[in-house]
């Protein structure tokens, strides 16, 4: 059954594609000539050199909500945008859509070089289904909203990547289709735009809109999102809210122990090259699992070839997609490593990181200069803390904030 | 609400839908067919020095060059009543409108390609901002052919009414035959290529520049294009107003090939997109 407030209905979707070009143009044809006769559907098995870009796909999307796709290069959500916008249609599977698409897939397409911004802006109505007669009324404020002032006479092939985005967004953006496809295209413009775009978007969701959005900016869909699903190589591995899609995705996608796409740990042999290396970098709390509010034993084991003086250690904690450092300590008076396989530690009071994964990242450093002697974490994978709590309104309310710390109030 | 559904389906198991598609989507195709058509000026005259200038000259160039050439007698083939190169000019005039009708699906469709691959748009409105480009040359060289009928001293007779018809039929031929083969063409390449030279063949089998003699008169009416040209000549050149055998039946042939083609290109649209 179909929920009566859907707008997007996916149904059991898949799409194939073929790996060579030749047999590709062959498969298309035979494929031309099925479709003159009714009743004869596209092969159900894949045939030779075809690969499902999409699998089973099914999920659903209701007026004024907003989805997140998220996945790696290759795993299918372009397949799904062009599927959703009519562009090529699906091997298997439904999609039924209710009012009107707008799509903001490639904000490059559909623009003359030639012509100026305004001309373009009637053009690339035009081509979104909207006549010349409509776009005129909102010609200033699609002008506004691009922000290009003066250079809005100007041809278009004088305008930066971000200035044509503006443009293709703002013209998307006031025809108010009642469901919006967006395929990573704030990436090109600047933060001011950027926010404008969010702003817009959160306004067109609260106006009744429906949103797609695929972006490789996790901010960007934890801010207008409330739902993620994420891809893998066409199959839909998880379904969520968007944060709880993004720890999955940062977690699963790059395989385990490797949460940056970075390579799995090989400690380097101690050498004249190498005189320090870290062995291990661990966590420990007083129970089996760390919960927050713990008290944190951290400790790191090194090998060094020779006693080195006057250095310091410290630990970095970073988000679980490794772009955030949310806190990092390190002593305030300089040790020394003694010769052979030692351990440093130190104790986290009273951890402050809500429910979640995070990143552990470790440096011994000198201590005056700061320059660093051996890295944990950095150009290979870090160590992964694990924070658990009770399931809770608390950390539920922390989820929906994306809330990563929480600090000890006195209220009077 | 507008509701609409996507499926692996044939558009013809549900032939009602399909047809209230395309229909639906004339007005979405006029409407961009008209703006690319004008951007098409635009851009045409915007990155040129001569600008407009540019629309009128071939034709004009291509005219002079036959009044020179007729001027000074070089060439006398006395074939009919009508100076050579007045008829040779309205012949060259007439092929050129087919092979552009030909050539313009081919060639708007591929030249937009990246477009196509990405925007959700009508394919047609290309197809249909090609033509216009076409119909609009066409017209064009018309007008230049009737001064030079003047300067030659060819009367302006009623059957020129007709005129419009016959270049209708020779325009919708040339674009059913290339919409069809812009279909192959966007998936291989050889038809990009192979089509300069069957143009090339075809041109010397069909009487553009000759009349063609009474021996081959039977072969050279089974070309498609001949019974459409020789008919429009003889309505611009004051021949006789009654059509050359073939006229009806392959006008009435390209109108139907040329529907059959829009729809199955219509059917074709997601799988060539798929390949773009």
């Amino acid at each position: 059954m179909t929920d009566a407030a859907a707008v997007v209905t996916v149904r059991n979707l898949s799409k194939k594609f073929c790996t060579q070009l030749r047999t590709s143009l062959w498969y298309g044809l035979r494929d031309i000539a099925a479709e003159a006769w009714p009743g004869a559907g596209p092969a159900p098995g894949l045939r030779r050199a075809e690969f499902w870009s999409l699998q089973d796909l099914s999920f659903e999307l209701r007026r004024g909500e907003a989805l997140a796709i998220i996945g790696a290069n290759g795993a299918g959500k372009s397949t799904l945008l062009k599927l959703l916008n009519g562009l090529i249609k699906p091997d298997a599977g439904s999609i039924h859509l209710r009012g009107r698409v707008g799509a903001l897939i490639e904000l490059g397409a559909g623009l003359d070089p030639v012509l100026t911004g305004r001309e373009n802006i009637f053009m690339r109505a035009a081509l979104l289904g909207v006549g010349r007669t409509q776009v005129l009324p909102l010609l200033p404020a699609i002008i506004e909203f691009t922000g290009l002032g003066a250079a809005i006479e100007m041809p278009v092939q004088f305008y930066s990547s971000g200035m044509v985005a503006r443009l293709a967004y703002a013209v998307a953006a006031h025809l108010h289709p009642d469901v919006l496809l967006v395929d990573e295209v704030l990436a090109v413009g600047d933060i001011d735009f950027q926010r404008k775009c969010i702003h817009h978007m959160m306004g067109y969701l609260a106006a009744g809109g429906s949103l797609i959005l695929v972006s490789h900016q996790p901010h960007h869909m934890q801010a207008v999102c409330q739902r993620g699903l994420v891809l893998e190589k066409g199959r839909l591995a998880f379904e969520g809210t968007t944060t709880e899609a993004l720890d999955y995705y940062f977690s699963h996608q790059a395989g385990p122990g490797s949460p940056d796409g970075l390579p799995e740990r090989t400690t380097p042999t101690l050498s004249e090259a190498h005189p320090v290396v870290f062995e291990n970098l661990t966590l420990s709390g007083p129970g089996a699992v760390i919960q927050s509010g713990d008290d944190v034993l951290v400790t790191i084991t090194y090998q060094a070839l020779r006693p080195v003086p006057s250095v310091v250690w410290g630990f970095f904690i970073y988000t679980c997609d490794g772009s955030t450092c949310i806190t990092a300590a390190y002593p305030p008076e300089p040790t020394m490593l003694a010769p052979g396989r030692h351990q440093l530690s130190c104790r986290l009071r009273g951890l402050p990181l809500t429910a979640g994964d995070y990143l552990v990242k470790s440096a011994i450093s000198d201590f005056e200069s700061r320059q660093s002697i051996a890295l944990w974490g950095w150009e290979d994978a870090p160590s992964r803390l694990h924070v658990e709590d009770e399931p809770s309104v608390t950390k539920n309310i922390h989820k929906m904030l994306q809330q990563l710390v929480t600090v000890d109030v006195e209220w009077n | 609400m507008k509701e609409t559904i996507y499926t692996s389906q044939s558009p013809l198991s549900t032939p009602r839908v399909f047809l209230q598609a395309v229909r639906a989507d004339l007005g979405v195709v006029y409407r961009i067919g008209w703006q690319l058509f004008v951007r098409n000026l635009k851009v045409q005259v915007r990155q040129s020095l001569l600008g407009y200038a540019w629309l009128v000259l071939p034709p004009l160039v291509t005219g002079l060059v036959w009044v020179l050439l007729g001027h000074s007698r070089v060439l006398n083939v006395a074939s009919s009543d009508v100076p050579y190169p007045a008829f040779v000019l309205a012949g060259v005039f007439l092929w050129q409108g087919f092979v552009e009708a030909l050539n313009c699906p081919l060639q708007q469709l591929s030249g937009a390609k990246a477009t196509l691959a990405k925007v959700r748009v009508p394919h047609e409105a290309y197809v249909a901002a090609g033509a216009a480009v076409v119909v609009f040359n066409s017209l064009l060289r018309l007008g230049v052919l009737l001064g030079l009928m003047l300067w030659f001293g060819v009367p302006l007779t009623g059957t020129l009414a007709l005129v419009p018809l016959g270049l209708a039929a020779l325009l919708g031929l040339g674009l059913a035959l290339g919409w069809l083969l812009a279909l192959l063409g966007l998936l291989y390449a050889d038809v990009a290529q192979g089509l300069p030279v069957a143009l090339n063949l075809w041109f010397l089998i069909t009487p553009v520049v000759y009349s063609p003699p009474a021996a081959f008169a039977k072969w050279l009416n089974l070309n498609p294009v001949t019974p459409l040209l020789t008919t429009t000549r003889h309505w611009l050149l004051a021949g006789p107003a009654a059509p050359a055998p073939g006229f009806g039946l392959v006008a009435g042939l390209s109108g139907i090939l040329f529907l059959l083609t829009w729809l199955t290109y219509r059917l074709a649209q997601p799988h060539l997109i798929a390949r773009l």
